[in-house]
């Protein structure tokens, strides 16, 4: 269990946390929210890569703020940051070995075994020996996730994970992330509100540093309920709206009396409870 | 698709390793097209399993460089090796130390004896440099995996510090004796070395490593500033300051050697 009690976080006048509480438990926790919300400072801050200026985290019972603590904490999770970053002469097999070594993973045959394992479930075995600056963007986002695999953490925090990969590749993403996050707790964020319906058991949307919401995609989907609907012709006013692939328009917003209603998605609830910040 | 199969007796001589290598490539060669001669091949899973595992890290595992070789060469565990030569941050710091030593030795070589005092003022500073470029977002690309790590933090940079002013250290003290200078004085510069390697170590904890090297760079010419405003700056290398160095350099490795080890 993770408790966040009043984190704020400043940079200059920008306010990228601003007395967040907030609470996460075993499963996939998403995080939605616009540009400078505030999720990639708070998952920074959970990967203790980043100190808050204020309010606390308890992670499993340790608080990151003590030295030993936060050493306690980073055996424990795996972090695939927002920009990974890579020694593009290593290859592939040779990165994950040395993000193992920093793990803690001293035992070479443990160790080698260890990273052949993670390779494998994020499918790059065939591309270990591949040097990095020879791999897709697609490759190197598995290879950044296939690190924060290692040593199977109890809290795995992924920062936008799907950026870069193609369909296929997503699919084969969510399968792993939704099976990982059957016995741990596992926090993303991402832009991509199909994601989180299909993968998490929660969404929090963030805006200005602060949750505005909290609660299960379906109740994010509700948050648009009787707001949605379709027409022949472009409505007039000027709502959301967008032409769909059968050419009739979708819009978000207010309906008027003759409106042919339909059921909205994650992304209505979110666009809705946004508005246009999002 | 064959009728054919290995006699038993064939396939015990086989297992046993005594067929001339003529026949025993010809049941290789039927073992690889025949299904039924392979599953009467008895194998250890286990065995073959692991075996294939170290086959595959073999394959997959670059020869280790020069450096991670003479790390193993000389007792320094494979995986710290590896940590220490390995990430091109540290062949930077290295590679900022050999050149500034060697530089320093060519000019000794020359024997200009005006050049001693430029050497004992820069040598421990040295090390500085190489600490700055080990550790650090601005010098790492891949920082903020490594700072979600166990290792990170001050063990992390403790270990890549040793390894700079080691490398630093031996090769400065391999130019000094090129030096046109008794060897007391050559090798003044080796505490204060120690002393401002240390207090940089100590003050990461509270400034970013580049930082804390400046500040400590800083530290270090004004003490030698100060010498030469008072006419005697051979005085900072004094048998009295010496004791002060080297009593700052073992009181600041302690402390940060006990917070690194938490």
């Amino acid at each position: 269990m993770i408790r966040i009690k009043q984190l704020t976080k400043t940079y200059g006048a920008k306010r990228a946390l601003d007395g967040l509480d907030l609470t996460l438990g075993a499963g996939v926790t998403g995080l939605l929210g616009p540009n400078g919300a505030g999720k990639t400072t708070l998952l920074r801050c959970l990967a203790t890569t980043l100190a808050p200026d204020g309010g606390a985290v308890d992670a499993f019972g340790l608080d990151p703020a003590d030295r030993e603590q936060r050493t306690t904490l980073r055996r424990r999770l795996g972090y695939l940051p927002q920009n990974p970053g890579a020694y593009p002469h290593f290859t592939a097999f040779d990165l994950v070995d040395y993000v193992a070594i920093l793990k803690e993973l001293t035992d070479r045959e443990h160790r080698h075994a260890e990273v052949r394992r993670v390779l494998a479930e994020v499918g790059l075995t065939d591309q270990a020996a591949t040097k990095v600056r020879r791999l897709s963007g697609g490759m190197r986002q598995r290879l950044a996730l296939a690190q924060a695999l290692l040593g199977e953490p109890d809290l795995l925090i992924l920062d936008e994970p799907t950026v870069g990969l193609d369909p296929e590749q997503r699919m084969v993403f969510r399968a792993l992330v939704s099976r990982l996050g059957e016995s741990r707790t596992v926090v993303l964020s991402t832009h991509q509100t199909e994601d989180v319906a299909a993968l998490c058991e929660r969404v929090v949307v963030m805006r200005d540093g602060r949750a505005v919401f909290d609660g299960t995609p379906g109740e994010l989907a509700a948050v648009a309920d009787g707001r949605v609907w379709l027409s022949d012709t472009p409505p007039a006013t000027s709502e959301l709206f967008w032409r769909t692939a059968d050419g009739r328009y979708r819009t978000l917003g207010a309906p008027p009396p003759s409106a042919d209603p339909t059921a909205p998605g994650v992304e209505d609830g979110y666009l809705m409870l946004l508005g246009e910040a999002a | 698709m064959t009728s054919w199969h290995i006699p038993d007796d064939l396939r015990g001589s086989y297992l046993e390793g005594t067929l001339e290598p003529a026949l025993a490539m010809s049941v290789d060669a039927h073992l690889d097209r025949c299904a039924e001669c392979r599953a009467a091949v008895p194998y250890d899973k286990d065995w073959l399993e692991a075996s294939w595992a170290r086959l595959e890290t073999k394959l997959v595992t670059p020869r280790p460089g020069l450096s991670e070789r003479f790390l193993w060469h000389v007792g320094v565990p494979d995986h710290l090796a590896r940590l220490l030569s390995a990430t091109p941050t540290m062949s930077r710091a290295w590679l900022a130390a050999v050149v500034a030593v060697l530089a320093f030795a060519v000019l000794a070589a020359r024997e200009q004896a005006e050049f001693l005092p430029a050497f004992l003022i820069a040598a421990p500073v040295l090390p500085l440099a190489g600490i700055a470029l080990a550790y650090g977002p601005r010098v790492d690309p891949v920082h903020e995996l490594v700072a979600a790590t166990p290792m990170s933090g001050p063990r992390l940079l403790l270990a890549r510090a040793t390894a700079v002013l080691t490398v630093s250290v031996v090769l400065a003290g391999i130019a000094s004796p090129l030096l046109p200078a008794p060897p007391g004085m050559s090798a003044a510069w080796l505490l204060p070395a120690l002393a401002a390697g240390a207090g940089c170590l100590a003050l990461s904890n509270r400034l970013p490593v580049p930082i804390a090297a400046l500040a400590v760079g800083g530290v270090w010419l004004a003490i030698v500033g100060a010498g030469r405003l008072f006419g005697d700056w051979p005085a900072v290398f004094g048998p009295a300051p010496q004791i002060g160095y080297a009593a700052a350099a073992l009181l600041l490795i302690y402390r940060f050697h006990r917070l690194s080890t938490r």
